[in-house]
């Protein structure tokens, strides 16, 4: 199992390559699209499944929420001194505190989640083409089985790319 | 029985002369910042004699007002404390614990009545002034905050012999510094909770008010015009 | 964009990065050596005390807590620009958002430093961290200072974290020009970004929602840090206004700051071609409108108090408008206010210098507004006898200097690691919006609840 593909210059070509590749039969799962800068105009990009992210943020600032109330609240409660007449567990400032932490659990849940989900920090060893960097975007097929790469080589040759193996 | 410490002064026959003031430096340790510093504003008094003066010579009235800690009930200090070095005990009086004190100051900026002080450097007693210190009264260090305590030193000293001698505490017995060192009896100190204490009489007297009442801090000195 | 327009932006924009000129180290010499004379002078300061301070019975907070509040208040730059923006599809913002997000990044930290700088015993300063600690206490959650370092750290790790997530596709650019050790270390750094579809999406995304969060954490800081002023019965101090007040401040400082800085990027680095007049003609707008917003602000305050009549608060107002601070109180709104408005106001003159100028005069203006809320109202309590009168001591100054070299210093250092305009967002601006049928259009909402 090897990786085929091929560099292209502009996104346009880059659309035609994979659909050629779709109508060879390559699996959507298996065409990755590699650019330095995101092209969310053609289709190309949006072969993505929805992303949770909205809720998993929204997840995160439930637990840091709860975080707070229960840190100041019980913290209050465990040294009960009397500070200017106001009650021991005092539901105003304890907002402000829970707002904060709130936010802070919504933030650190986002950063996890786009960690886990774009597979970051990654060491072993994935297509990619330095060549990519400088504006061409790269369309290939991971693991493609060995009988068919020579087939994939032409396919992708014949929409104008600069066909490597990786 | 609970006690509430409270205070009042009698304004009338308060006479300016400052003996509360040195009495208390001597009591609680108070440290002496020298000339310059006090020149500098970084001179410490817990209790210290305002002078206000009304009038054209020669019809001058001088009015004197000590003013120190009033212990409030609603304490603006308190809440602001962010390591509860101030906070309030339960006999009414508003603590300072030195370490806890980390000194962001914000407790002397929020009291109205400017009792609280700051170390700004290590108070030093060239010897042989070191001998006159308080054993009761902790020493402070540079960096934090300290203010009046209605000398808590006393009030517990006092507390401990009526329960050692099983009784209760006599009206009069513990004076703080300020009230015994006064020479017309215009400091008069003892338990709120006691309705035929002293100061509970004087508490109630028509003369009596209390310092900037209406910004709420509910202080428990009453001033008697 | 065709190919060679793509490299030549990653050449002009990675070339900061790339080459060194001397000028730079003679530069970080310099301002070194103004910071280590800071640091010598806090270190001067940690062991004689704050006597040598000038902060006295009963000013007890003068120029450090102005400091605090200023740098506090410019970091609401990259937060305005970057999040506010990007979430109104302002796409003029793209070659801004990497200088405002740093600026607020340095200022965060920097600003964080004057609470332990100003502190009685700064090595205690971690008793303001809720841990389970030996001595049984916990922090006083009903302290604004309390609220502050909550505040303050959330707002510093959503803003590294603003800032990290859309660079790691430059420094995945950086690994790919550069080798040996700055090729590994950019490499770590950029996690082993590659660039497919999934990633990109899933970074729109995440900037997306941080940038949402963003804003009210903002928001929050800046009103939280007005608190530990509005919460305390100081004349001229308890009102309610000062929430909103500050934030406007806040605004106000960061988007000057943020021009200044541009304005010396865009000369040192060669970059004009990327950074344009129109930049600095938006963001002069923007100024403009906070200008009127502070002066707004400032005269409601101020009507307020002189209407009520109440006599603390007027002896303090009386002592800014014409007493001992009125040299500084008028200075203030010459710089903020009467001097700005022609020179962003009139279209002829909100060119690349006026709005430089304009937001100079609104640095020092706005540090003199901190100055002005902290101290006078300090210096003249309810009690006169107990007043009193500030003056600042060489190692406030010092200390005071340093900051502003410690800014320039961190800035010229990120500069030299890390493009200072994001390289991918740029291009990404200059792609063609395509015509969707309402067909499309509404798939491309499913899938990518983002926009360009």
């Amino acid at each position: 199992m090897k990786a085929v593909y091929a560099l292209y210059a502009d996104p346009d070509s880059a659309q035609l390559a994979v659909d050629s590749l779709r109508r060879e039969g390559v699996a959507e799962r298996s065409i990755t699209v590699i650019s330095s800068e995101p092209f969310e105009e053609y289709e190309f990009s949006r072969r993505d499944k929805p992303t949770w992210i909205f809720w998993l943020a929204t997840a995160g600032g439930a637990v840091g929420l709860i975080l707070a109330y229960l840190l100041a609240s019980t913290t209050q409660r465990l040294w009960p001194l009397v500070t200017g007449g106001m009650p021991i567990v005092a539901m105003w400032p304890n907002l402000i505190i829970m707002f904060e932490l709130t936010m802070l659990g919504a933030i650190i849940m986002t950063v996890i989640t786009l960690l886990i989900t774009a597979r970051l920090p990654t060491t072993r060893s994935k297509l990619y083409d330095p060549e990519v960097s400088s504006g061409k975007i790269l369309v290939g097929v991971e693991n493609a089985p060995d009988d068919s790469i020579e087939k994939l080589k032409q396919t992708l040759r014949a929409t104008g790319g600069e066909v490597n193996a990786g | 029985m609970s006690h509430r410490w409270g205070m009042a002064v009698d304004l009338d026959r308060c006479t300016g002369c400052e003996a509360c003031v040195t009495a208390c430096r001597a009591e609680n340790n108070v440290p002496t910042v020298g000339p310059e510093q006090a020149a500098r504003g970084r001179a410490i008094n817990w209790i210290r004699v305002e002078r206000y003066y009304e009038g054209e010579f020669p019809d001058v009235r001088v009015k004197f007002r000590p003013v120190l800690c009033q212990h409030c009930d609603a304490a603006p200090c308190e809440p602001v404390c962010p390591t509860y070095a101030s906070h309030h005990t339960e006999e009414g009086l508003n603590a300072q614990v030195y370490n806890r004190c980390i000194g962001t100051r914000y407790c002397a900026n929020a009291c109205p009545y400017n009792v609280r002080f700051f170390d700004f450097a290590n108070p030093v007693w060239d010897k042989p002034l070191h001998l006159q210190l308080n054993p009761d009264v902790s020493v402070r260090e540079v960096g934090v905050m300290e203010k009046c305590t209605f000398c808590v030193q006393r009030i517990n000293e006092g507390k401990t012999r009526a329960k050692a001698e099983g009784r209760e505490v006599k009206d009069g017995e513990i004076k703080p510094a300020c009230a015994q060192a006064c020479p017309t009896t215009a400091i008069v100190f003892g338990d709120l909770n006691d309705p035929e204490s002293e100061v509970s009489r004087l508490s109630r007297s028509p003369r009596g008010s209390k310092l900037l009442e209406d910004l709420g801090t509910k202080p428990k000195i009453t001033y008697l015009r | 964009m065709n190919l060679e327009k793509k490299n030549k932006i990653n050449d002009d924009l990675l070339r900061p990065v790339l080459h060194t000129s001397p000028w730079f180290y003679v530069i970080l010499l310099v301002l070194g050596g103004i910071i280590v004379a800071g640091l010598g002078s806090w270190m001067y300061q940690m062991s004689h005390g704050l006597v040598v301070a000038g902060i006295k019975w009963p000013v007890y907070w003068a120029f450090y807590i102005t400091n605090f509040v200023f740098w506090i208040g410019i970091s609401h730059a990259g937060t305005l620009i970057s999040a506010i923006l990007r979430l109104v599809n302002a796409t003029w913002r793209r070659p801004v958002t990497r200088c405002a997000e740093v600026i607020t990044v340095f200022a965060l930290m920097i600003g964080a430093m004057f609470p332990i700088i100003h502190l009685g015993r700064p090595w205690l300063a971690f008793y303001l961290m809720p841990y389970p600690s030996e001595r049984g206490i916990w922090p006083n959650f009903r302290s604004p200072l309390v609220w502050d370092f909550f505040a303050i750290s959330t707002y510093l790790t959503g803003s590294t974290l603003f800032l990290f997530l859309p660079t790691i596709p430059d420094f995945a650019l950086m690994r790919d020009r550069t080798t040996g050790l700055r090729q590994r270390i950019y490499g770590m750094l950029s996690l082993g970004w590659q660039g497919t579809t999934k990633q990109w999406h899933r970074l729109e995304s995440a900037m997306q929602i941080m940038a949402i969060a963003i804003v009210p954490v903002a928001v929050s800081v800046h009103t939280i840090v007005s608190f530990d002023f509005s919460m305390s019965p100081v004349p001229m101090w308890h009102s309610t206004v000062f929430g909103p007040y500050f934030v406007a401040g806040a605004i106000f400082s960061g988007i000057a700051a943020l021009i200044v800085a541009m304005a010396v990027l865009r000369k040192v680095l060669h970059l004009e071609e990327y950074l344009h007049p129109v930049h600095f003609h938006n963001l002069g707008k923007l100024l403009l409108t906070m200008s009127l917003l502070w002066g707004y602000f400032t005269f409601v305050e101020r009507l307020t108090v002189w209407y009520g009549n109440a006599p603390a608060e007027m002896a303090v107002f009386w002592e800014t408008q014409t007493g001992s601070y009125a040299p500084l109180f008028w200075t203030m709104v010459f710089c903020n206010f009467v001097i700005p408005l022609p020179l962003l106001g009139i279209r002829r003159l909100r060119t690349i210098t006026g709005t430089v100028i304009a937001s100079s005069l609104i640095v020092v203006g706005m540090w003199l507004e901190r100055f002005l809320i902290i101290v006078p109202s300090l210096a003249m309590k309810n009690l006169p006898y107990s007043w009193g009168f500030y003056r600042p001591q060489p190692v406030e100054i010092m200390i005071t200097i340093a900051t502003f070299a410690a800014m320039a210093f961190l800035y010229l250092l990120f500069s030299k690691f890390v493009p200072i305009i994001s390289i991918w967002e740029l291009k990404v601006g200059a792609h063609p919006r395509p015509v969707l049928t309402p067909q499309e259009e509404e798939e491309a909402q499913e899938l990518w609840r983002v926009r360009p």
